[in-house]
């Protein structure tokens, strides 16, 4: 057989691959590839209110584990007002994550009950659901067809919690790229309004692992933006479990 | 509607000072009524529409009393699948000292997850959300936001700066949004300001605790079931009630000073009764020949009562509604008196801006004067309508007594004493002791007509003494018109023994508490942490009171926690105290119970001690097994121990601190009783205290006298508000005094008429006034003391049983009655300036042809 024929007999089989996917498959897949053991970057926030007014955060993020079965602390480093306040996100795969906050100035650590987990973050665009990572097995999925976002290729997918997965959300839609899986937009709505969405960007291949370091919420009912911008991005440091406990919350003060 | 016109309005407008007189008794008692409805209510109302305001969309709320509720509980509520959402909080309030702006309630809630519960309506002239920076505000303590109403009140703006005291001294605090006017921000009178829960936790001193958590049901979730399930899996000793539940809470602690208040309103009101009973019967007897020629023409019994009782019922529409109109318009500073009462005796603030007005009370107590001023005209009218025409025309006899009509009197005086007597036995149950009381007035009431005349007749002989024809003429006059004599006397009797009863009561209970406190009140310091000493909006950690053992001079410090708690459904003080250690330094009063063994045994936490008010109310013996709700499960003690304490109108018990620590997961402390060593100045040791610790400690510190002090401010305070309603009382009886003076110059004219034409000077016809106004006052005062001294019996006997349980000592008020009769005789004598003023100044020709 030529190389052409060969060429073409993959390029097929990849195809009749992605015929083959469902939704639920192209999700596994995004997440799959998007695995790793442990994730830290630092990360510059700039939240844009309604009347033009722009603050801006930093902090650095540390997670072990990957999707649905992670551990995260996030730690404010700028400004000086909120440097050391964290925040701590153990996820679980069949229920909705456990989350503590951590006030340094007060010696306090508070645990945001799963009620509040709709409220903003921190006056950012992100809620505290939204820091949540989906495990994939919480949600049922519905392909709705193919739509190009910034000029890409992407799979639209429609996903709905299932029983018992407490989301403020009652539907998402969500943009997977063709070519490297990266969600590119998550679209949320609660009950038929679309009340905010996440648009990705800046997607860079760091250690094999195709990430968007550009994250961009809009609360479509507020008229107001949240960018998160990762730099400094590194996959599978080597991170202790015990560093992702309230206790180590503490410790770091 | 015609006879009113024709007969009444001609008869009201001849004698209109008398006709207004009538209604003056209405209108003072009904202003009373009104005046005191209205501020309690609005003192309640001012409260519960804090709690309201306060509670947004909170269904339900979790409070453990004043001890708070411990962090991990709202865990469990959180986990209850009938809850949606719960919220914890804290309550405070603050002086922030800005001018003339009064305290500011903090409430202090989890931002992050309390807009379940309530609406933040935050204010930004960019129309933006929210405080300026969420996580700033929480990541920084000194976090506040301010309603747009006190921000503006106060010149203040996002990124001012407010100060006030806080447990670690005094702070400067940061304003970081502002609420917009109304709902929430409308609480307290718009002084109202939001912080932090676990700062506030450090600023008041909670520790690990909450005031409340406050719940919202999942959708579908009866009240009722979710009330049930939060109770079941937290058990008794907390309290899972709806908001509505603290404004109950609140009343019950108003509900001693609702209840003195309003019988002593019902009480002016009735003496006003007799006023218009008094009217009515002289108006009866001057109109006699009216009646007569009425009746002669054809005017049926029944006409002639109507008309009297509708005379009396517009005279009591006119009385109470100006009455009503008067109370509103005093009511509001007696608004402000009841808030800062509240305040100083139960440590809870109020800022009641707003008179409440109840309009269905309003119209009752219109209706309640009306009906009072027509039952007193009844036995009037009646009277009218018996007149037989011939009869009418007739003059002279009238005005006695009839034999028949006083016999009976005196029978039922007899038997209302006999049966008053049969009940003193039998006051262990309430139902015997309360008619046995009500019996004793109806017997004075009755025999105050006989005594009257009989006390005339007595006075007769020194009157005479004193200045013979005037004197002479005075007592005839009483003598004469038994009637009108006997009904101002009666009104008078009442007032002044309702002044000498609660005289009585009011010297037993300054001379109880005067003995508790130099028995129990005896450290050379208290220290607490705030100026109010009920309040317990501030704690001090654990740990403090070793500080204070290492200032120079000082002996010994006894710390203490004293929350309110709900046992048996009252609000009852406990004391969580080291008991061997304040047992060693203060002599309790042992009522029952072993003197030394008892606090071993409640030390040992074996037993626990209560006060007697409290073992008097709840009837508690010795050996009896208390049961308290705690968060932890219930606390069982026997009574080892009964102790004279006043500490709590509704109540003490006394535990071990450590008992109650436990128990109570609360390990804070309100105040701290220090003694110093032998020689060491208080005022020195204060000094070194403020120095060494007040800098980063929130505290107030009251030498001995200054405590007591504040205590006798307090007690005088409460017994203030009584004593104005007996100013006012006794004003209703001399409107009496007036009253019959006049109708007895009125009476007397041709008499007056012909002792001037015979050469008396205008001098003597004063003077036979004045002394007739004397007389009555003696007479009344004579009555009013006797009942008085029997009324004071009652008075401490329902106090000790049914009111704060506090046992008082039968006191006459000698002091009280030293200055009631200097005054009464005077204000008789002021009486009877502008009715012998009349007299003297009339036309002789005038008074020589009436008839």
């Amino acid at each position: 057989m030529s190389s052409m024929g060969i060429l073409a007999c993959v390029g097929l089989a990849l195809t009749a691959t992605a015929l083959a996917q469902g939704p639920r498959e192209i999700i596994a897949e995004a997440q799959r590839r998007g695995r790793s053991n442990s994730q830290h970057y630092e990360g510059m926030l700039e939240v844009t209110g309604a009347g033009g007014k722009v603050t801006t955060k930093s902090w650095q993020s540390f997670r072990l584990g990957s999707y649905g079965n992670s551990k995260a602390i996030i730690r404010f480093t700028a400004p000086a007002e909120v440097k050391g306040v964290a925040l701590l996100v153990i996820n679980h795969p069949d229920r909705s994550s456990d989350q503590w906050m951590w006030t340094p100035a007060i010696g306090r650590d508070r645990r945001i009950a799963l009620q509040d987990r709709s409220t903003r973050f921190f006056g950012t665009d992100f809620s505290f659901e939204d820091l949540e990572e989906r495990d994939v097995d919480q949600f049922d999925y519905r392909l709705t067809g193919e739509e190009p976002i910034d000029g890409a290729p992407c799979w639209r997918i429609e996903t709905r919690p299932r029983q018992g997965k407490v989301s403020q959300y009652t539907l998402s839609r969500v943009w997977i790229r063709k070519d490297n899986y990266v969600p590119a937009q998550y679209d949320n709505y609660i009950k038929e309004q679309l009340v905010r969405r996440l648009h990705q960007t800046d997607i860079r291949n760091v250690q094999g692992i195709w990430t968007a370091c550009v994250l961009e919420m809009t609360d479509l009912r507020r008229n107001s933006r949240t960018v998160l911008r990762t730099q400094k991005l590194e996959y599978n440091l080597p991170m202790k479990d015990d560093d992702f406990t309230v206790q180590a919350l503490r410790r770091e003060q | 509607m015609i006879l009113l016109r024709l007969i009444t309005w001609p008869y009201v407008r001849k004698h209109l000072l008398r006709s207004v007189l009538t209604t003056a008794g209405i209108v003072l008692g009904v202003a009373l009524l009104v005046g005191m409805h209205s501020a309690n209510q609005s003192v309640l109302g001012g409260f519960n529409q804090t709690v309201d305001r306060i509670a947004g969309k909170t269904q339900l709320q979790v409070s453990a009393g004043d001890s708070g509720v411990a962090e991990e509980v709202l865990e469990r509520v959180q986990s209850l699948s009938q809850v949606r959402a719960a919220a914890p909080d804290i309550e405070a309030s603050v002086d922030t000292n800005l001018k003339d702006q009064g305290k500011l309630l903090i409430l202090a809630v989890d931002m992050t997850g309390d807009r379940s519960l309530r609406d933040y309506d935050l204010d930004n002239g960019d129309n933006d959300d929210v405080i300026d920076d969420p996580l700033i505000f929480l990541a920084q303590p000194d976090s506040l936001i301010v309603t747009r109403e006190f921000a503006d009140r106060n010149g203040l703006r996002t990124g001012g700066k407010i100060a006030f005291s806080t447990m670690e001294g005094q702070r400067q605090f940061t304003i970081r949004g502002i609420l917009k006017a109304g709902g929430m921000a409308s609480a307290f009178g718009g002084n109202l300001a939001i912080m932090d829960i676990y700062a506030a936790q450090s600023v008041f001193g909670r520790g690990r605790h909450f005031d409340r958590i406050d719940i919202g049901l999942r959708d579908g979730v009866p009240l009722g079931e979710g009330t049930a399930a939060i109770q079941k899996a937290l058990g008794p000793g907390f309290t899972v009630e709806p908001p509505s539940g603290r404004g109950r809470q609140f009343e019950s602690l108003l509900a001693i000073y609702t209840l003195v208040t309003g019988v002593s309103s019902f009480f002016a009101l009735f003496i006003g009764m007799f006023i218009i009973y008094n009217s009515f019967s002289i108006a009866v007897t001057q109109r006699r020949s009216e009646i007569g020629i009425l009746r002669a023409l054809g005017a049926t019994r029944a006409q002639i009562r109507t008309l009297f009782l509708a005379e009396s019922a517009v005279a009591g529409l006119i009385g109470s509604a100006v009455g009503a109109a008067a109370g509103l318009a005093f009511a509001r500073s007696l608004t402000q008196v009841t808030s800062n009462l509240m305040d100083q005796l139960f440590g809870v603030p109020n800022n009641a801006s707003e008179v409440l007005i109840d309009p269905q009370f309003l119209l009752m107590a219109i209706a309640v004067g009306v009906g009072m001023s027509m039952i007193a005209a009844f036995i009037p009218a009646r009277n009218a309508a018996r007149v037989e025409p011939i009869q009418a025309l007739q003059k002279g006899r009238y005005q006695v007594l009839g034999a028949g009509e006083n016999r009976v009197r005196r029978v039922a005086a007899l038997a209302a004493t006999i049966a008053a007597l049969v009940c003193l036995p039998l006051g262990g149950n309430r139902t015997m002791f309360y008619l046995g009381c009500l019996l004793t007035l109806l017997a004075g009431l009755l025999l105050a007509p006989t005594l009257s005349l009989a006390l005339a007749r007595l006075l007769r002989h020194p009157l005479k003494w004193i200045r013979p024809i005037e004197g002479a003429l005075a007592a005839d006059s009483l003598i004469q018109a038994p009637r009108r004599t006997s009904a101002t006397a009666a009104a008078l009797m009442l007032s002044l023994a309702l002044v000498v009863a609660q005289g009585g009561v009011a010297r037993a209970s300054i001379d109880s508490i005067t003995q508790w406190m130099n028995a129990v009140m005896n450290p050379d310091l208290i220290i607490t942490q705030s100026a109010t000493l009920a309040s317990r909006d501030f704690r001090f950690p654990p740990g403090v009171d070793e500080e204070l053992r290492k200032v120079p001079g000082v002996d010994e410090v006894v710390p203490a926690r004293t929350p309110r708690i709900q046992f048996r459904g009252q609000p009852v003080m406990l004391v969580g105290i080291d008991l061997l250690r304040d047992a060693g330094r203060v002599h309790h009063r042992v009522i029952a119970g072993d003197p030394v063994a008892m606090w071993r045994l409640a030390a040992e936490e074996k037993g626990l001690i209560v006060a007697d008010n409290l073992a008097n109310l709840q009837k508690i013996s010795l050996g009896d097994l208390l049961e308290i709700p705690t968060p932890t499960g219930p606390l069982r003690l026997p009574v080892v121990g009964i102790i004279q304490d006043l500490s709590n109108q509704l109540g003490t018990i006394f535990i071990e601190r450590k008992t109650y620590a436990r128990y109570f997961q609360d390990d804070t402390i309100d105040v701290f009783r220090v003694y110093l060593k032998p020689g060491v100045s208080p005022e020195e040791t204060r000094r070194l205290i403020n120095t060494t610790l007040g800098d980063r400690r929130r505290m107030f510190i009251m030498l001995n006298h200054e405590v007591k002090d504040y205590v006798m401010k307090a007690v005088n305070a409460w017994l203030g508000m009584s004593y104005i309603q007996v100013i006012v009382a006794m004003f209703v009886a001399l409107l009496g005094i007036v009253n019959t003076l006049t109708v007895s110059i009125s009476d007397r004219r041709r008499e007056l008429g012909v002792l001037r034409a015979v050469g008396g000077l205008r001098a003597q016809i004063r003077g036979t006034v004045w002394m007739e106004a004397v007389a009555i006052g003696i007479i009344g005062l004579v009555l009013g003391i006797v009942v008085g001294m029997i009324i004071l019996y009652y008075e401490i006997q329902a106090i000790a049983h049914d009111f704060s349980g506090i046992p008082l000592a039968y006191q006459f008020p000698v002091g009280i009655v030293g200055i009631l009769v200097p005054l009464i005789l005077g204000a008789a004598l002021v009486s009877a300036i502008w009715p012998a003023e009349t007299a003297v100044r009339s036309s002789l020709v005038e008074a020589l042809e009436y008839e």
